[in-house]
């Protein structure tokens, strides 16, 4: 159990709280007379005060809080009737109240007496007795304030933070002005260390050969002051000395410049540290310690542990660690769903526990820990762990996956399916956890934070989630790239690695890397976003993310640094464009479009709640396979045509296609003609080549209007053309046509 | 239509390949010259790409794919900055852009309505699960 000093200090970041609420509540009290409202919201605060301060045995808090809640609760009950009289007592023990949470802030302890005379009158008032009417007690009391705090309406953090996002921009702009100028201050001084050569150079060889055109004269004493004529003021010679004086001005100059883009740089880069330690500040005053998550945690903890009939000891540590204010906000069910499923399903009862040799107490640890800009939280138990192999058997089951794949997952791939819907493990459900839906919730509250979760677990040892958010939701650092000439973005916190594509010669090819002992699949953002082929692509970068515990790869061509900023939205407009979270503008004023990795591996996750339809299994009407390289087309059709019930398989060009066709019934194909590695027309004239496809319905759709390609790809041997954009109806009518669905008109 | 039309009077008209369209000028934000538009990858073929104003983009629309007008040619193009539903979308013109006024009898021929254009061309958002778990 926590030990009784920091169970103090997650009192005191509480109290500070409460006591704020009682203030605001004496304050209003005072301006506008009995409300029950008020008086509601402060008998609130006096109860949970006096049960925090029971809970770290501050008696002398607790008794006071207690006498108040009495006051306000009898208020409450219409027991007393209000007076205004009573609150120059209730600021009174208000004040012996703050009085003792400083005393315990500052020396651990309370060390005031407590007001013997104070508690006698409000007890006196509790029994309707007369009050003694004290003059001393006057109601002008000030009601001391806990410690050094400054309350701050939230929305003007928010403005605060707004603006900084916007300096940080400018910053951004700034820097990069800055690296333009020193490589223009560079460019200006190579050029004049050259003109400076020369000029030397030629003003050495001109004096050289004046020289020997002289009289031969060895002793250069005599000659220099005896030869008037070789001092000879010619044109030319005006001319060399007036051009070397400039030069040395230029040179001057420039050693003056060149000091003065030092010193800019110094000031710039003096300024960028004030601007971040500003925003480290500014983020920080949002945030709000986790201490404060703790306490309620902990206490939830009990409640459900002994519901469970079991005996769990609660760890807390780095209740200092600070977390941003909407991030604390959604922090606490996720959290809480996972120590209830530790404890309901991984806990075992008291005496399994002895029979495993196990203490007889179970043991729950969470810890939050700051890694660079992101919150690590561990959640551990000593219970009996994940099983495995069952986990396998629900997930086939629950065709969540197909038994054949099991044999290329990796442990850690299988695990992470119990973050899928409507997976559960434990035979018995119970409304608390409600059907191991619980941890797919877990997963979607966690990916809103931009957050990920992964598990480990290791039989009747013990089972620890981790995961990872970031700190701060309003600034994201992102990891910039390049790629086809345009630049994009992915979320730094999903990316785990950048590995040099030359150490992974076949990646290209192959698809997939073999890196620290594990097989990763990898993706070509080329082929992915603009369908070109990626062959040519000998120089580039692999970067690795970790999708909870999922890792996957993305070539790039180059990698630009990573950069902090606030993300734009797409707005209505576009929004349907849901690979992109948004886009910022560089500081050269180029756009970069911020991509959701998530989204490039969505098709082949089994986890993201879209597979829904794998708990009720719909009776589908046929299946379609829809062959397209744009992802927008392919996803939009597969709305429509999952909206009518149709099953649909998705293929990214022909060769994927077959491989589908291969292991699926397919009803009908609606392909694309332009696509990378197998394109449409091959596409039907193979599919028409193999016997057991020839009577099956292929239809072209595709932004190519002309007749000749029409002609072309009936000729091969399609049953229908159409021609993008397609909508609902055109979709409709073609699949009554090959009597998918029957007319409904 | 007509009788959103009654109450227009002036109108911007802009034009692609041979044809002219009116819109009204309230909703013209303003007019830009196009430096460098860049391509969105993954938005349907009518939207030709973003342009950076000011710290945010501008999506950049080409209505000859909508109308299916033939093009002779990039020329003079320039970008009408136009606000719909909230939110400023550019449309390609192969003229500059200009104004004229109507009597507000008359029914004008080719006239966009922002809002409408808004709704046909949106990107299709494809969010339909998610909210379940919300």
């Amino acid at each position: 159990m926590l030990s009784n000093s920091e169970l103090i200090r997650y009192f005191l970041l509480e109290a500070e709280d409460y006591v704020n609420t009682l203030v605001e509540g004496v304050e209003e009290l005072e301006s506008k007379g009995f409300d029950k409202e008020t008086v509601e919201s402060l008998f609130r605060a006096t109860h949970t005060l006096k049960g925090s301060a029971s809970i770290v045995k501050l008696e002398k808090i607790t008794l006071l809080a207690h006498k108040l809640e009495d006051l306000f609760e009898a208020l409450l009950n219409k027991e007393i009737e209000y007076e205004d009289t009573f609150l120059g007592y209730i600021k009174k023990v208000i004040n012996s109240i703050v009085n003792l949470i400083n005393e315990v802030s500052t020396f651990g302890v309370e060390k005031s007496e407590l007001d013997k005379e104070l508690v006698d009158i409000i007890d006196d008032i509790l029994e309707k007795k007369e009050i003694p009417l004290k003059s001393e007690i006057a109601s002008t009391i000030e009601v001391l304030p806990v410690t050094n705090t400054v309350r701050i309406d939230l929305e003007l953090i928010e403005n605060i933070l707004t603006s900084l996002g916007e300096i940080l921009v400018q910053k951004n702009t700034l820097t990069d002005k800055e690296r333009e100028l020193l490589e223009i201050i560079e460019e200006i001084s190579h050029s004049g260390k050259r003109l400076l050569k020369e000029i030397t150079d030629f003003s050495d060889r001109y004096w050289l050969s004046a020289h020997e055109s002289g009289q031969k004269v060895t002793d250069s004493f005599f000659t220099d002051f005896g030869d008037l004529q070789f001092d000879r003021y010619d044109e030319y010679h005006i001319l060399l000395r007036k051009v070397q004086e400039i030069t040395n001005d230029i040179s001057e100059s420039m050693k003056s410049l060149l000091s003065f883009s030092e010193n800019l740089s110094l000031s710039f880069k003096s300024i960028s540290r004030e601007i971040n330690y500003l925003k480290d500040n500014l983020v920080e005053i949002r945030m709000i310690p986790a201490g404060k998550l703790l306490h309620r945690l902990a206490e939830a903890t009990r409640d459900i542990a002994e519901k469970a009939g079991k005996i769990v000891e609660v760890e807390i540590r780095g209740a200092e660690i600070k977390v941003d204010k909407p991030v604390f906000d959604s922090l606490y069910e996720p959290i809480i769903q996972i120590i209830r499923n530790a404890i309901q399903h991984g806990i075992e009862l008291p005496e399994e526990r002895i029979e495993k040799g196990k203490e007889k107490t179970g043991k729950v640890k969470i810890e939050f820990a700051k890694e660079g800009k992101n919150i690590n939280i561990e959640i551990k138990d000593d219970g009996r762990g994940i099983d495995l192999e069952k986990v396998k058997e629900t997930a086939i089951e629950r065709g969540i996956i197909s038994s054949d794949r099991i044999p290329y997952l990796t442990r850690e791939e299988i695990l992470s399916f119990i973050f899928a819907p409507g997976f559960s493990t434990s035979e018995q459900t119970d409304y608390l956890s409600g059907r191991g839906m619980g941890l797919n919730i877990v997963k979607t509250a966690i990916s809103k934070l931009k957050g990920t979760i992964e598990v480990f677990s290791e039989s009747d040892k013990e089972t620890t989630f981790r995961i990872k958010i970031p700190q701060s939701l309003s600034i994201s650092t992102l990891l910039v790239f390049r790629s086809s000439k345009l630049e994009y973005a992915v979320p730094i916190n999903y990316v785990e690695e950048i590995l040099s594509l030359e150490d992974f010669p076949d990646a290209v090819k192959e698809k997939i890397i073999n890196h620290k002992n594990r097989s990763i699949q990898v993706k070509l953002f080329s082929e992915i976003f603009f369908s070109s082929n990626g062959k040519k692509l000998e120089k580039g970068y692999i970067i690795i993310f970790n999708f909870s515990g999922i890792r996957r790869g993305l070539v790039v061509e180059e990698v630009l640094g990573h950069e902090e900023t606030t993300i734009n939205s797409f707005g209505k407009f576009l929004e349907g464009l849901t690979q992109y979270l948004g886009y910022f503008i560089s500081g050269k004023g180029i756009p970069r479009y911020v991509i959701d990795p998530l989204k490039i591996y969505e098709e082949e996750f089994v986890l993201t709640p879209s597979y829904a339809a794998f708990i009720e299994p719909i009776s589908y009407k046929g299946a379609v396979l829809v062959v397209d390289d744009s992802i927008s087309v392919r996803k939009s059709l597969q709305n429509i045509l999952e909206s009518k019930k149709i099953r649909v398989y998705t293929a990214k060009d022909g060769n994927e296609a077959l491989n589908v066709l291969e292991n699926k019934n397919v009803d009908l194909i609606i392909t694309d003609l332009e696509m990378p590695i197998m394109h449409g027309y091959e596409l039907i004239t193979r599919i028409r080549k193999d016997p057991r496809y020839r009577d099956l319905p292929i239809v072209v759709l595709t932004s190519r209007g002309t007749k000749k390609h029409e002609e072309k790809a009936l000729s091969l041997g399609a049953d229908g053309y159409i021609v993008k954009p397609f909508d609902d109806k055109t979709i409709s009518q073609l699949l009554i046509k090959f009597e998918l669905i029957k007319d409904t008109f | 239509m007509s009788e959103e039309i009654k109450k227009e009077k002036f109108y911007c008209v802009f034009g692609i390949g041979e044809r002219e369209f009116l819109i009204p000028k309230d909703s013209v934000v303003q007019i830009l010259d196009i430096t460098r538009i860049f391509p969105i990858p993954g938005s349907p073929d009518y939207i030709v790409g973003a342009l950076p104003v000011r710290g945010k983009i501008i999506p950049a629309i080409d209505l000859a794919k909508i109308f299916n007008i033939e093009r002779l040619g990039y020329s003079d193009n320039k970008l009408l900055v136009v606000e719909a539903k909230g939110e400023k979308l550019g449309i390609l013109s192969d003229i500059t852009p200009f104004f004229v006024s109507f009597d507000p009898d008359i029914v004008v021929e080719d006239f966009i309505d922002p809002d409408k254009l808004f709704d046909q061309l949106k990107v299709n958002s494809k969010k339909n699960s998610e909210k379940s778990n919300a």
